[in-house]
């Protein structure tokens, strides 16, 4: 099996390069594009600690938050505008830029601008989700489905593949456990790693409590250092986590988002869990035993 | 017409064509694969690449064997490519041999199955037991 690079990033933004023995990149911001001012405040503070630690950072953000369990929920700021600030954030800071689309007719607008494009979880075996995806040409940061074994993923791959596209992150962001419930099974990671692209453990929304809380998501932030630090050690390409300076009054995912305050804490520490992993099989040989069945 | 004069008899000469066995690209799944297996009612599968060169076969042993030994979930298995469970490089035979050879060289490898591939390793056909051997009793 290869293990392939991708690369994320056209034009004049740092091009962030994840998968093999890569250094672990960060893909991260608020859930979603609140106001211009308030994405230009997360960009900068959220970029001053990724400079800090010495990682490379694909910014994260959404202009349209279509899996909202309650019809007043914040729905987001949708194309135009949102892509209008993911644009300027490119511009002003130099960095790469993803957001996810609910709709096939949004991929187009969202490749033009993005550096990559999300498939969320619950879309990760639309056809025509994954389909317009690919026809962007940009990378794709493909969620696993919490209803979707990491071996089924592989079909979700294939249909990407199909219509051309080569480039696919794939995430874990948690699996149902009964009702309202996610666990993490972390051989998820070498099951889709087999696919041969890089993965991605999503480390904010894997301690959701989906709509636990009635008609929002629940979620214990408390846990998302243990979970992230685990993942690390087991072996993933990059990390993502949503932050906010003030989660309980984020407009989305407030229970799951993680306070910028702590950001630099979770994001060393994955870091220094990645390298030495790295360091790991340097020393003692490769993962693959029992590779003989 | 007696045994004696059927030792004469090639490979190519009694050799499955391709559309008659079961010829399978390197991306196939394994519940893909079996399905096509079941319907040949033939015990294995050969896999090529693009350019029909032998990657490997899966064979009814084979697919025993991985069930006793792979602990995986079926449905893990079952998506799983079947060359990721096949046997590569496995023993092939050309069509200009003869059938007596051949017969006598499968028995020795215990095997029911030869893929016929060309110098470059073109599959180009299938040799299975059943028809050689009544090819060279002259049934």
């Amino acid at each position: 099996m290869i293990n392939k690079i991708i690369e994320v990033g056209y034009g004049k933004v740092n091009k962030v390069k994840i998968g093999d023995k890569l250094p672990l990149a960060f893909i991260g911001g608020p859930c979603a594009i609140e106001s211009r001012d308030h994405a230009f405040m997360m960009a900068e503070a959220i970029g001053k600690i990724c400079q800090r630690i010495g990682i490379s950072w694909i910014y994260k953000s959404c202009y349209d938050k279509d899996c909202r369990s309650a019809p007043d929920s914040y729905h987001g700021l949708g194309v135009d505008d949102g892509l209008r600030i993911l644009a300027d954030i490119r511009d002003e800071f130099g960095i790469p830029v993803v957001s996810d689309f609910s709709d096939p007719a949004w991929a187009t607008a969202t490749g033009e601008v993005c550096d990559m494009v999300q498939v969320p979880a619950y879309l990760c075996r639309q056809t025509s989700i994954l389909r317009a995806a690919a026809l962007t040409k940009r990378p794709i940061h493909l969620k696993k489905g919490q209803f979707m074994s990491p071996w089924n993923m592989k079909n979700s791959v294939r249909k990407i593949e199909a219509a051309g596209n080569h480039q696919i992150l794939l995430a874990d962001r948690g699996t149902f456990f009964g009702y309202n419930m996610l666990v993490n099974d972390f051989t998820c990671f070498p099951i889709m790693a087999k696919t041969g692209y890089p993965v991605c453990f999503d480390g904010t929304h894997s301690i959701q409590m989906p709509t636990s809380m009635g008609n929002i998501s629940g979620g214990q932030r408390e846990f998302i250092p243990y979970l992230v630090r685990a993942a690390a050690a087991c072996g993933i390409n990059a990390l993502f986590m949503e932050a906010h300076n003030d989660p309980d009054n984020a407009m989305s995912d407030a229970n799951t988002v993680l306070n910028i305050k702590h950001l630099e804490n979770v994001l060393g520490q994955a870091k220094a869990a990645h390298e030495f992993r790295l360091e790991m099989l340097e020393q003692f040989g490769e993962d693959n035993v029992h590779s003989e069945k | 017409m007696s045994i004696q004069k059927n030792n004469a008899i090639l490979i190519s000469e009694v050799m499955m064509p391709l559309d008659r066995m079961v010829v399978i690209s390197e991306t196939v799944i394994m519940k893909e694969a079996l399905e096509k297996m079941g319907q040949s009612h033939l015990g294995i599968a050969c896999i090529v690449d693009d350019k029909n060169i032998l990657l490997g076969i899966l064979t009814d042993g084979d697919i025993r064997r991985k069930l006793l030994k792979v602990q995986k979930p079926l449905s893990a298995l079952l998506v799983d490519d079947a060359l990721e469970h096949a046997i590569v490089l496995p023993m092939t035979t050309h069509s200009d041999m003869t059938l007596k050879a051949a017969i006598v060289l499968m028995g020795d490898k215990k095997i029911w199955d030869f893929p016929v591939v060309n110098s470059q390793g073109v599959l180009v056909g299938l040799l299975h037991l059943h028809p050689a051997v009544k090819a060279l009793l002259g049934c």
